[in-house]
């Protein structure tokens, strides 16, 4: 019986079988969607680095209008880069400083907030943001030492962290099976790694718990919190620009806080920035 | 619902004289040890219970802190309110160098009718200043005034009554109401009390804290009772209600069936008492809730409600212009103190004011009483000033129904022309500064560098490939379980083990019978298909491959169930084996037609076996 006989390389004698052909259009097709691949990368990083430069500029021109104090219409600059969408601690920062300048200081801790989300170690966050507290008067919120530790790091670090140590006691897990005789010396490091994954398990929740209860800062500069939502509610206590309240409820404009143990009243919602945004009482007059 | 502790037994009584000069002494010596950490004396009074009802008695402490009085404190007759000295108690503390200490005075306070008394100031000297407490009124009720009296529960074993301190309020005010559950003492042991949420619609309620246990009587019935105290204030104005409170109690009766024998139940094990879950509640009591009286307000009125004094001081005198000056207020009394706010203080225009900082030290568990200490940053910005002009704080004064306006005295001033402003110190942080760094200055500049810039988005946990990602070690995991479990099975069935190595066997097999027939290698062809058949027959009849000749189709093949057309390929199959052994087949076409019937017969061994 005669059989057709395979040449070894696909385009011998010109003449391509069927098979070779639909080989050929594959790799064809390959190397067309890598090339757009390649050109859509080097357009995003051209993209990048001029949107970098422009953002650099912008920065840069904010920063000297605040050098030559002129606090406001450096805010103003800093929140038009924010608004262009893409954003930096720094930026954030000295969004915060700006306002502080303006004498705005629960706008300037919003911000100051803002950059703690993307650079909660910053040494000189830390201080401005110290420093800004203490100068309200009257109830506020501060958060405890319990908070002050889970906001060392961010959320996604806690999440890679946990992430990575509930790979390895999977790993471990996973090398027990493939090879038992690895079982009695991992023991102890699956034991580590377990615990240290639920352990850190828990702290990101309670990072996200942490960070995702609502917050209502004070813009305003003194401001009446109320027995009841309405305005003819007696007043049970005054709070001042940059107090820092537990937001409970809200209703129709209004938003009912407490400040730690103090006792809850009303306010109104255009009084205050709600932390963080999109939560229910979030403000609309935005700033940060 | 709550579950509060509940301590049945006799209240502890206070010391003797004579201990009290040992203790006084001892507290003196280490006064004289720590001179230089001790802080200021102060002197306060503090009645544990108030309104209390006719028949019952209350507790009066005098409290020294920071110092011991050179005289033991004398108080007053007061008609109609006997006093006793019952003795002293004293506390001392170093708490990170820091010394504190404290002598209280506790006296018996047992009134001889219904009625408001007021425990006037007292006086005292120590260490030569002279200190003096705030004046205490003391509220007594008449027995079934309010609730349930003590003198209606004697057949009762337990019973639970609300005490409220007056029946008319205004809005904003701050009052301490009483729940108080009295046991019978018939009643072997109480426990499990579980009160319910408080009805009080229109007040904001304080937490609960549980008092002194103490002993009453009623009649010929003696209770325990214990009190649990709380803030209440009022919201709205109205006609308002509190109560009724309702609460659930498990008490232990002596059993009633026999009486316990000494000699054979010495510990009443065969006679357990009787429990008994009883549901208490007190009666809603009502209060009229007026509204501040808009006649008659100061213009720097800005809410406060209560009773306080204030204190103003200022330093230094003697400044520069732009020079900050730090000016220390103190607002004692009682009240809601933490919203205590500082008015605006218009006559201050020729300075500039900073926001204040303030503390608040409470002098009682609820935290109505005390002072707040507001710490504000002026700076003089002229050199005309000569006095900081007084600092005015109104508030409402419940107790005479009326606005008063607490004036500090002007604080004179030497203010010279200066140069450049100083920033101010922030003088005291109260939020938790570290104690060793010193007060900073300023905020620290912008940066000039933009950093890493990004888009904010969700957080990666919240993302769902990152989700979807951490599956992938547990799907690890899982297929390693499910091949670990397949492998140790396998390794404890031989016979499994041998059918999927035959199945394997037979596989390559048969492409190698496609080869040799397709090299024309007769005798390679034949061997393997041999062994095939030794391999498919001796792992069918699970006997070593070895063994298998064609006699077995008979012996082993034909009485069990496998197909006449099955025996009859195998028989030609094993027959070409032996006749190629003689008489190889020459052309590659006659080895492959044997491969179809190789791969039949194959199969159907295969099914057969199933």
């Amino acid at each position: 019986m005669n059989t057709p006989r395979k040449s070894k390389t696909p385009n011998a004698g010109r003449r391509l079988t069927g098979f070779q052909l639909r080989r050929n259009s594959k790799f064809q097709v390959r190397v067309f969607i890598s090339g757009i691949i390649l050109a859509a990368l080097m357009v995003w990083a051209r993209g990048a680095t001029v949107l970098g430069a422009d953002l650099a500029a912008e920065f840069d021109s904010a920063n000297k209008l605040y050098e030559q104090g002129k606090f406001r219409e450096a805010a103003s600059a800093y929140e038009k880069i924010v608004r262009s969408g893409p954003v930096s601690s720094a930026l954030y920062f000295n969004l915060g400083n700006a306002f502080y300048k303006c004498g705005a200081v629960g706008r300037a801790i919003a911000a100051y907030r803002q950059a703690e989300r993307l650079a909660p170690r910053d040494p000189d966050l830390r201080a401005n943001l110290q420093f800004v507290r203490n100068q309200i008067q009257g109830p506020s919120v501060v958060p405890n030492r319990w908070q002050r530790w889970l906001g060392r790091l961010t959320v996604n670090e806690w999440t890679v962290l946990a992430s990575i140590v509930f790979w390895l006691w999977l790993l471990s897990l996973v090398l027990g099976q493939l090879r038992p005789a690895f079982r009695p010396p991992l023991r102890s490091f699956r034991v580590c790694s377990g615990a240290g994954a639920a352990a850190l398990c828990l702290c990101l929740s309670a990072a996200l718990l942490t960070r995702s209860a609502p917050t209502a800062i004070v813009i305003a500069r003194d401001v009446a919190v109320r027995n009841g939502p309405l305005d003819e509610s007696q007043t049970a206590f005054t709070v001042h620009d940059g107090a820092e309240l537990t937001v409970l409820d809200h209703k129709e404009g209004w938003l009912q806080v407490s400040a730690g143990d103090q006792p809850r009243g009303w306010l109104k919602r255009e009084q205050v920035l709600v932390w963080p945004s999109g939560t229910p009482g979030h403000s609309r007059n935005g700033g940060v | 619902m709550r579950k509060l502790r509940l301590q049945l037994g006799s209240p502890g009584r206070g010391q003797g004289r004579r201990r009290f000069r040992f203790d006084s002494g001892f507290w003196g010596l280490l006064a004289c040890v720590f001179p230089l950490t001790l802080s200021a004396a102060t002197f306060t009074a503090n009645l544990d219970r108030n309104p209390i009802t006719l028949g019952e008695s209350a507790t009066l402490s005098l409290t020294f802190e920071g110092g011991t009085p050179a005289q033991d404190p004398t108080l007053p007759a007061i008609p109609n309110l006997q006093i006793t000295y019952i003795g002293p108690s004293s506390r001392f503390s170093v708490i990170n160098g820091q010394v504190s200490s404290s002598v209280t005075y506790n006296y018996t306070v047992v009134p001889g009718q219904a009625g408001d008394f007021i425990i006037p100031s007292i006086t005292a000297a120590v260490s030569g200043q002279k200190l003096a407490t705030q004046p205490l009124r003391l509220t007594v009720l008449k027995p079934g005034t309010t609730g349930a009296g003590v003198g209606s529960a004697e057949g009762q074993l337990a019973l639970l009554r609300l005490l409220l301190p007056k029946k008319e309020l205004y809005v904003g005010e701050t009052v301490e109401a009483q729940l108080e559950l009295l046991v019978n003492e018939k009643v072997q042991g109480a426990h499990d009390f579980q009160p319910a949420a408080i009805p009080a619609e229109g007040f904001n309620l304080g937490k609960l804290l549980q008092g002194q246990q103490r002993r009453v009587q009623a009649g010929s019935a003696v209770f325990a009772l214990n009190p649990w105290a709380f803030t209440l204030a009022p919201v709205k104005n109205g006609s308002l209600s509190v109560g009724p409170i309702t609460a659930s109690l498990v008490v232990e009766l002596p059993s009633a069936r026999r009486r316990r024998d000494p000699l054979w139940d010495p510990f009443g094990l065969l006679n357990p008492p009787e429990q008994r879950t009883l549901s208490l509640a007190t009666e809603a009591q009502s209060v009229q809730v007026l509204p501040l009286p808009p006649e008659g307000a100061p213009p720097d009125f800005n809410g406060a409600i209560g009773d306080y004094s204030l204190t103003v001081t200022a330093g230094p005198t003697n400044v520069a212009v732009g020079d900050p000056i730090t000016v220390k207020i103190q607002v004692a009394g009682s009240g809601t103190l933490d919203s205590l706010a500082l008015p605006n203080q218009p006559a201050w225009h020729n300075f500039k004011i900073y926001p204040a900082t303030s503390k608040t030290e409470t002098s009682d568990a609820l935290g109505t009483r005390g002072v707040k200490i507001f710490e504000e940053v002026v700076v003089p910005q002229t050199a005309d000033i000569t006095e900081l002009p007084p600092l005015s704080f109104s508030y409402f004064d419940v107790g005479r129904k009326s606005y008063r306006t607490l004036t500090g005295p002007p604080i004179p001033l030497a203010v010279r022309p200066g140069g450049v402003a100083a920033v101010p110190v922030i003088a005291a942080g109260n939020r938790g500064a570290p104690e060793n760094q010193p007060p900073t200055q300023d905020i620290v500049p912008i940066k000039q560098r933009l950093g890493e810039i990004g888009q904010i988005a969700p957080p990666l946990v919240q993302q769902p490939w990152f989700l979807t990602l951490q599956g992938a070690p547990v799907l690890a995991w899982l297929g390693t379980v499910v091949w670990r479990k397949r492998n140790d099975k396998l390794a404890h069935n031989p016979r499994l083990r041998r059918r999927r190595q035959v199945v394997r066997l037979v596989r390559a097999g048969q492409a190698d019978l496609r080869r040799y027939a397709a090299e024309n290698n007769s005798d390679q062809f034949f061997a393997t298909l041999f062994r095939l058949l030794q391999e498919q027959l001796g792992e069918r009849l699970d006997v070593p491959a070895s063994a298998i000749t064609e006699a077995v189709i008979e012996e082993h093949l034909r009485p069990g169930d496998v197909p006449e057309r099955t025996l009859s390929g195998l028989h030609d199959l094993f027959q070409a084996c032996n006749l190629a052994r003689y008489a190889p087949i020459k052309t590659s076409q006659a080895l492959a037609a044997f491969i179809p019937q190789i791969e039949t017969v194959l199969r159907e061994l295969e099914e057969a076996k199933r």
